[in-house]
């Protein structure tokens, strides 16, 4: 794929030296994570509503920052640069998914070390066991949205239709994921909860590949 | 496909209507269990079978749309997501309906229940994506490629949401599986109702698509005016250029 590495190392230096992406990520669940905590009334609550508060961070917040790296071309007129290049559309797709993946990624790391000190959970193998379920369920999300985001940048008023159009089809993902969090926090092993990643995995593929073979159907410069 | 072939398919619409109607009210037994509220049933699931078969009919017309390209394979899908989103809301509300009475409360996260509203949410964000993006140009590839992830990801929904509520404790028992129906004149008052509202179904779906290809062709020939008008003032201008020579 001519022109992965180019686009992806580019947009990974940009985040270096601006870090916008991966900040506002982190302070946005850092507030989602405070807000749920007032809204469901349960100061220091348990492992359950631990894992489902992450989940709750890792969409909202996902929604609203995952994809600057692919908005911000539209914003700076790049696209059309990006379109006239050699770079093949799927390797523009899968450049922009990874960049978006590591924002969030990293984002998902600085929200895991929040929830554990907001409902007194423990540092051990059992967040070993969460981190994969994490990273699956981000890149999942990251596939979706960057498919998306490209139709949300299009439309005037699109950044109110990206949740609608992100957040049912992310379903299957989003309980299969909760699911999986919440055993292994309770400290149970893979086996387990081994058919909640099946789904997961599942969904990965089913928008890795719908994002792959889709992509230059919704890709424009206007 | 013309306004006339719909009128005929409104009439045989509005026969089979009258004897599912006759059917559901008169002919069909009084459930044991439920008494009388059983009988929203016979509504219920035709309108969830139309609007699951409208979904595959706004993904498969998708996928034909990016492949061909022709408007036709568009408005068939924006007409299908309309209709299909009249069914959907029309089961969630005779499935309150009927629940509020049998099961005590008007809603419930039954597997069925949940997966309908994820369909439901799913159909609303294609046409909020359809109605914002009315002046783009390419609404039709967004929403077609809207529909496909969304048609792809249904049956995964309903794996997954199945999985979530057997695993819980249900609150509720609902009957999974068969519908327990006993009296044959049930099975033929179901299978009756099913015909009539695939027929109402399509007769609307009909209705709508005539309108949009209406609407396709009245702006493809306001282009050709357009264009025509264009050629004729050249000529004239060309014209009045040369007989000042």
């Amino acid at each position: 794929m001519s022109g992965f590495t180019t686009i992806l190392r580019k947009d990974l230096r940009l985040e270096l030296r601006s870090g916008e992406s991966t900040i506002t990520l982190v302070f946005l669940s850092l507030l989602i994570l405070t807000v749920l905590t007032f809204a469901l009334n349960a100061p220091g609550g348990d492992a359950a509503t631990a894992a489902g508060a992450l989940w709750v961070a890792m969409i909202f917040a996902g929604t609203m920052g995952a994809t600057r790296a692919l908005i911000a071309e539209w914003e700076n007129g790049c696209i059309r640069g990006l379109l006239l290049s050699p770079a093949e559309r799927s390797a523009i797709y899968c450049a922009k998914l990874v960049a978006s993946f590591v924002f969030m990624a990293v984002a998902e790391l600085a929200a895991m070390v929040l929830m554990v000190l907001f409902y007194n959970l423990d540092f051990g193998i059992r967040l070993v066991r969460l981190s994969p379920i994490l990273a699956m369920g981000a890149l999942g999300f990251a596939a979706l949205a960057t498919l998306l985001a490209t139709i949300q940048v299009r439309i005037r008023g699109g950044d109110l239709l990206l949740p609608l159009l992100i957040v049912p089809v992310f379903v299957p993902a989003l309980i299969a994921g909760v699911k999986a969090s919440n055993a292994a926090l309770a400290g149970l092993r893979f086996d387990a909860f081994a058919q909640w990643l099946k789904i997961l995995a599942a969904c990965d593929i089913l928008f890795l590949a719908g994002g792959y073979l889709l992509f230059e159907h919704v890709i424009s410069e206007d | 496909m013309g306004i006339k072939a719909a009128h005929w398919l409104g009439v045989v619409t509005l026969a089979i209507m009258t004897a599912a109607i006759f059917m559901v009210f008169v002919y069909v037994p009084t459930e044991a269990q439920q008494g009388n509220v059983q009988r929203i049933f016979y509504f219920h699931v035709p309108c969830a079978w139309a609007a699951f078969a409208a979904f595959a009919l706004v993904a498969i017309s998708g996928v034909f749309y990016l492949w061909f390209g022709h408007q036709v394979w568009d408005d068939l899908g924006c007409a299908a997501a309309e209709v299909g989103m009249l069914f959907c809301t029309l089961v969630l509300i005779t499935g309150s309906i009927w629940a509020k009475p049998i099961w005590g409360t008007w809603w419930t996260w039954d597997s069925r229940l949940t997966t309908t509203l994820v369909l439901w949410l799913l159909y609303a964000g294609y046409l909020t994506l359809r109605a914002m993006a009315d002046e783009v140009s390419q609404v039709g590839r967004l929403a077609a490629v809207v529909g496909i992830v969304a048609a792809a990801d249904v049956p995964v929904i309903i794996v997954s949401v199945r999985l979530w509520r057997t695993i819980h404790p249900a609150v509720i028992v609902t009957r999974q599986g068969s519908h327990g129906l006993e009296d044959p004149r049930m099975i033929a008052t179901l299978l009756v109702s099913l015909a009539a509202f695939t027929v109402l179904s399509a007769w609307l779906l009909m209705l709508r698509f005539a309108t949009l290809r209406a609407a396709a062709r009245l702006t493809n020939l306001g282009r050709q005016l357009a264009l025509t008008e264009a050629e004729m003032a050249d000529r004239s201008a060309q014209h009045v250029m040369s007989s000042r020579r």
